[in-house]
């Protein structure tokens, strides 16, 4: 549905997407994971035809972006970034005034505009001027106005942003609804959004694609990297030096209660060291608390792989 | 076609939700309404025939110190509230777009035209009116209002703010109307007069409001119009590439 190869866009002094390569499969629901400026929107902006890529190709539905915007604006449904509407008008004129630009015929447009107000459940505010309408409400419409012609793929930039929890939760249960019928494509910056309701996840940093999968594909792949917790008793810098010396540790952080000495141990390479620190202790008779690996959470993944500049965990 | 007509009607739309549209007429039948008053007054006075030729002139004037007003939103609007972007992502052409707003601003200067004819059916009922002299002041007025708004309409896609296409569409709306004030020091065959009063508004209305269609004025408001509205069309269609 979404093909995507070695797309890049350059700006005067700026490389906002660097050889990108995705696809995306019919009926599939993917999330387009980044920090904010890390070049989601531009993507966005490329696969909808709104700017031109600088070197790369991206096809959607069949269509080139560049060759045939035409064709494939047809078959898009985009909710940009902020969501701009205008708003001046009314929700049902705005919708019918949308189906009619975006071809559907005459005949249908009643109906479709019926049928993406039910569906956004927004039929009892249908004759609401747009500026008076709440936030969570112009989302709402702002995405039925993507669905309105019916259209093969929905491209959603950030469509929770700026919503209070209850109406983030209603956009993700319309999001979830929406890929039944259409193959799906939307960006988030928080990540716990994107797990929520994607299929797969593509994660972007400065530009490049750093990760894709489906969540716990990308959990599991990242969550190796080894950070092992140990509490021990006893003289705090004495141990540290040892632990220092163990083979395979990179990095250790200590923190100390009394003589309750709390160190967080991360291996090189995310490499598993439990045996190697067991050992070291038991050669070294310390009274030994606590030995346990510690889980990175996903979000601590995104993280590490956005503060990094991408280019794998290293955390 | 349909596509065509939806995006005009939104155009229009905007400008009678707005209170642009009304001021503008308010603005439109007060000075003409005064020009005709004084125009009769001084017919009678002078026992001369009544003449449509003040009035016109009037609506003239407000014509074009109110195009900055009319286009100056059109494009700069768009950009500014990001709608620019689910308008051509929409699958319209840059041309239709174009159009469609520069063809909204020309239907509501239509608009807001019509009940001056009142005036010229007054007269009409009181005296003798040439119509043919009154249909020509508004031809040249239709033909002036479409090269300057589409004048205003390339300033206003050229800027986000709508206040500076305002400003620079008034700008070179007033340096197109006293731009030959420098003409009267030069002399008679300097190719920079010719020049200065072929594009100077003044020049091209005179003959309007007289009741002469001069071919080359014609000729020259029309082609200010398309070439404006071509520039128009290629700078929205290269933004894509910028």
């Amino acid at each position: 549905m979404i093909e995507v190869s070695d797309l890049t866009k350059t700006y005067p002094g700026v490389l906002a997407v660097d050889r990108i390569t995705f696809k995306v499969d019919k009926g599939e629901i993917v999330g387009f994971l980044g920090p904010n400026g890390a070049g989601k929107s531009t993507t966005m902006r490329i696969l909808t035809c709104f700017i031109a890529p600088t070197s790369g190709s991206a096809s959607v539905a069949g269509f080139d972006v560049v060759r045939q915007s035409m064709e494939v604006r047809r078959r898009v449904g985009y909710l940009p970034e902020n969501n701009p509407l205008y708003s001046e008008m009314r929700v049902e004129e705005y919708l019918h005034f949308r189906a009619r630009i975006k071809g559907v015929p005459r005949p249908d447009r009643a109906r479709r505009v019926d049928d993406v107000l039910g569906r956004v459940s927004l039929a009892d505010r249908r004759r609401s001027i747009i500026q008076h309408l709440s936030k969570g409400l112009r989302q709402r419409v702002g995405l039925a106005d993507a669905i309105v012609h019916n259209p093969e793929i929905v491209i959603l930039d950030e469509p929770t942003i700026g919503l209070d929890p209850t109406q983030v939760r209603e956009i993700r249960e319309l999001i979830r609804q929406l890929g039944k019928e259409h193959t799906v494509l939307f960006s988030s910056h928080i990540l716990s959004e994107v797990e929520k309701v994607c299929g797969r996840v593509l994660i972007i940093n400065r530009g490049r694609l750093v990760e894709q999968g489906t969540p716990e594909e990308i959990a599991n792949r990242l969550m190796k990297t080894g950070r092992v917790r140990l509490e021990i008793r006893g003289d705090g810098r004495a141990i540290k030096e040892s632990l220092d010396r163990t083979p395979g540790v990179a990095h250790i952080l200590w923190s100390a209660k009394g003589d309750l000495n709390t160190y967080i141990v991360e291996s090189a390479g995310g490499k598993d060291v439990r045996s190697e620190l067991f050992r070291c202790c038991a050669s070294h008779a310390w009274d030994v608390l606590e030995l346990s690996h510690e889980r990175l959470s996903l979000e601590e993944v995104f993280t590490a792989i956005t503060e990094s500049g991408g280019g794998g965990a290293s955390a | 076609m349909s596509k065509f007509v939806a995006l005009i009607r939104r155009e229009l739309g905007v400008y009678f939700v707005s209170p642009l549209a009304y001021i503008t007429l308010m603005a439109l039948l007060f000075i003409a309404g005064l020009t005709f008053y004084y125009s009769v007054k001084n017919a009678v006075g002078m026992r001369v025939p009544g003449s449509f030729e003040g009035p016109l002139y009037a609506i003239d004037l407000v014509v074009i110190f109110t195009s900055a007003l009319v286009t100056m939103r059109l494009v700069a609007e768009e950009k500014a509230k990001g709608t620019i972007e689910i308008l051509l992502t929409a699958p319209v052409t840059e041309a239709q777009v174009v159009l469609s707003k520069f063809i909204a601003a020309l239907t509501l200067l239509a608009f807001l035209l019509i009940p001056t004819s009142g005036f010229a059916v007054i007269l009409a009922r009181y005296g003798s009116v040439d119509f043919g002299q009154v249909w020509c002041g508004y031809l040249g007025v239709l033909l002036l209002g479409a090269a300057l708004y589409s004048i205003g309409l390339f300033v206003s896609s050229l800027c986000t703010s709508q206040i500076t296409a305002g400003i620079i569409t008034f700008s070179v709306v007033i340096l197109l109307l006293i731009g030959n004030i420098g003409a009267a020091f030069m002399p008679e065959a300097s190719v920079w007069r010719q020049l200065l009063d072929l594009v100077n508004l003044g020049s091209n209305l005179g003959d309007f409001m007289r009741g002469v269609v001069d071919s080359g004025r014609l000729l020259y408001l029309v082609s200010l119009t398309v070439f404006f509205l071509f520039l128009t069309t290629r700078l929205l269609e290269t933004r894509r590439w910028r």
